[in-house]
């Protein structure tokens, strides 16, 4: 009993940072409808930036946080302008969003390769805390907390986005119609601009907890990322970027307990789920409808 | 008396006719360079290893061809070394195509596998199927060994299912009784920990814990907290280094402890673990340690360990690891199948490694292969990590012969 319960507190809070790691993937899916497969390599990029603010400038890695936000404006931006307005002009944005941001996610892996190289890259585990907090008596490491906290936060901070703001209720109105949210006089490049920026973002601040919760920050991590946030996403529904955290709840809890109870299959707990999700409700947990794209 | 000596005289102008022939058929046929192809890999999980693999290699080449190439007994000269290499990245589809283009379309003389067994697992039924020699460095897996062939030798590792062999002797006669083992689901360390748990059961050990993870696990708080509630003394982990890295940080960070911790890369890449364990996590760790940190004095082809180390580091002004060994002296192990084999024929090669078997000492300790090309020699001992000043040595605990100490038992809580 005391594992099962160990398995849970530990599935929630590894499935609260899950639903970080793919929250701006679907971001920028629903309000785009580009999937960006270098998501992960994104995530890694966040990692190598708290990596530096750490080890290199001796900071305290939370730090990364504001840095990679920055970053990703400096480098979101640019790219929004120079690839998704072309994109979106195409006749099919999703197939060529898919092939183009896998060259940019294999050039990040290279980049990343050459200026950091191939060894792992891991954070000094006394900088969030060295002890371990307690709930309904499951000890886990203070990392785990914070990588939870920080996670809740991003996405309380996107649901307020959403749900008090004019730029919010501009984006869901583009996720809901493009066309008719255009028609209404929206600024749908410059909405669309924010969304991408916030997605990869996101993605920035989930990187700075990947050396906590997964051992080391390394340049090949990101396909293997990009995946499991895919996977993420679909579970919970694909465009609904709130479905993204029952996604990654799934996802944790399911990888802690066939960690507990079966650990050699532990990795084929989010394609498995995928599977049932996608035979079952292709629409994803949360989603109202399937789509016909 | 005159037809005979006739006869004679030309029977012997004949054969001398038909020697110089042969032989300039012979230089004919000598090839202008040795082309050994191989792999590594500049990404992905194994590249730290494959890297420094192939990096010895590379100072092998070097090195030979400084003294004008590899001598090959077949053409009774010295032939220059070219290594022809492709980067896998990591990737076992990759290496199949790579190691196909390097016997079909590159044809080199000898192959040379990447590191460890994983990408090793696919150049196996390649090499048996082209009839080539695979010259496999750093593939220990079991799986590899079950049966007679011509075409595979493990020449800079031992089997996996003598690796742990040292170990469980260790801990039996410990008298450690709850164990753990955890491993990786692929053939390098699941062989290990079935080995190790074969011999434990010959010894009345039963593991209290017993599971396979993903060889890509990279969390294991909660597989940790699950090992702690079966109250072992010894945690045994099996993994490739990012594994390694990944247990012994959550090790670290969730306060747990446990008096026996071993894993096996500590031993291997000590640098890269200490980068990102910290000496810190690392201490009381035990491990296998390998050559340069274990150093074999006398040796019979070859420089010693010491001697190794040196130009190694004069060369490329590092300190060599493991890997940078085992890669070394793979070439090493080539030079003497050249300079032994009397054909220049993939059987003969493999001929030629059986003959040196059991006679040949090198940095890494005595190459002894068996008909199934599992290494049987090199052997590893046991060592306790521990701390020393701000950082960390080795104090070899098992064999008794090559202890440098006495183990830390139980592992004092950090």
């Amino acid at each position: 009993m005391e594992l099962l319960e160990y398995a849970i507190v530990g599935g929630i809070l590894y499935g609260v940072f899950f639903s970080l790691v793919g929250i701006g993937l679907n971001l920028i899916f629903g309000v785009m409808r580009i999937i960006n497969l270098a998501h992960g390599q994104f995530i890694v990029l966040g990692g190598y930036v708290a990596w530096l603010v750490s080890r290199h400038f001796g900071f305290n890695p939370l730090w990364s946080i504001p840095l990679s936000v920055a970053g990703a404006i400096v480098v979101g931006w640019p790219l929004y302008a120079a690839v998704v307005p072309r994109l979106q002009r195409s006749d099919d944005p999703e197939m060529l969003s898919f092939i183009l941001f896998f060259g940019i996610g294999q050039m990040i892996e290279a980049l990343t390769g050459m200026a950091f190289g191939a060894d792992q890259r891991s954070l000094p585990s006394e900088a969030l805390g060295s002890g371990n907090i307690g709930v309904l008596g499951q000890q886990f490491p203070d990392s785990w907390w914070i990588a939870a906290a920080v996670s809740v936060s991003c996405i309380l901070a996107l649901y307020g986005y959403f749900s008090h703001t004019r730029l919010g209720y501009a984006t869901r109105a583009i996720m809901a119609d493009r066309d008719e949210a255009l028609a209404t006089g929206i600024s749908v490049d410059r909405v669309s601009a924010i969304a991408f920026v916030a997605g990869l973002a996101l993605a920035g601040i989930a990187g700075m907890f990947v050396p906590y919760l997964l051992g080391s920050v390394s340049p090949d991590l990101g396909g293997e990322l990009t995946t499991t946030s895919f996977a993420i996403v679909i579970i919970g529904s694909l465009g609904n970027p709130l479905g993204t955290v029952i996604g990654g709840l799934v996802f944790g809890l399911g990888t802690m307990l066939m960690q507990t109870y079966y650990s050699s299959w532990s990795n084929v707990v989010p394609y498995a789920l995928l599977l049932i999700i996608v035979l079952i409700r292709p629409s994803g947990l949360l989603g109202k409808e399937a789509r016909h794209a | 008396m005159k037809t005979n000596a006739s006869k004679t005289l030309k029977a012997t102008a004949a054969a001398v006719a038909m020697a110089v022939s042969a032989m300039a058929a012979h230089a004919a046929a000598a090839p202008s360079e040795l082309k050994i192809g191989t792999l590594y890999a500049s990404s992905g999980p194994f590249a730290v290893a494959s890297q420094g693999q192939y990096e010895g290699l590379k100072f092998w080449a070097a090195a030979i061809n400084k003294s004008g190439g590899a001598f090959v007994k077949a053409y009774h000269k010295k032939i220059p070394v070219k290594i022809v290499a492709y980067d896998d990245q990591s990737s076992t589809s990759t290496a199949t195509t790579l190691y196909n283009q390097l016997i079909s379309q590159d044809k080199v003389d000898v192959l040379v596998a990447d590191f460890g067994s994983v990408l090793t697992s696919v150049a196996v039924p390649l090499a048996a199927e082209h009839h080539m020699l695979l010259i496999d460095p750093t593939g220990s897996g079991a799986n590899f060994f079950t049966k007679k062939t011509d075409y595979l030798a493990d020449v800079s590792i031992p089997s996996s299912t003598v690796w742990p062999v040292p170990l469980a002797n260790y801990l039996l006669q410990q008298k450690i009784k709850r164990v753990a083992i955890i491993y990786g689901a692929n053939d390098f360390d699941a062989s290990q920990a079935g080995t190790l748990k074969d011999v434990l059961g010959k010894g009345g050990v039963t593991p209290v814990y017993y599971h396979g993870v993903p060889t890509t696990e990279s969390n294991y708080t909660v597989l940790l907290h699950t090992i702690a509630a079966t109250k072992p003394d010894a945690v045994l982990e099996f993994g490739y280094a990012p594994n390694d890295i990944a247990f012994l940080r959550s090790l670290a960070q969730s306060g747990l402890h446990f008096n026996m911790t071993f894993s096996i890369f500590p031993g291997q890449l000590i640098d890269l673990m200490t980068k990102n364990v910290g000496a810190k996590g690392l201490a009381y760790t035990y491990t296998y340690p390998t050559p340069p940190l274990v150093k074999y004095a006398k040796v019979s082809y070859g420089m010693n360990t010491a001697d190794f180390v040196k130009a190694f580091n004069a060369a490329e002004h590092k300190q060599p690891n493991f890997l940078d060994s085992a890669g070394y002296n793979t070439g090493l192990i080539v030079q003497h199948m050249l300079d032994t084999a009397p054909k220049f024929t993939q059987l003969d090669f493999h001929q030629a490694l059986m003959d040196i078997s059991g006679k040949t000492t090198t940095l890494l300790g005595p190459f002894k292969i068996n008909e199934n090309g599992a290494q049987l020699g090199q052997p590893f001992p046991v060592a306790q990590i521990v701390p020393e000043g701000s950082g960390t040595k080795f104090v070899v605990v098992y064999p008794q012969d090559k202890a440098t100490g006495k183990a830390v038992y139980p592992a004092p809580k950090q």
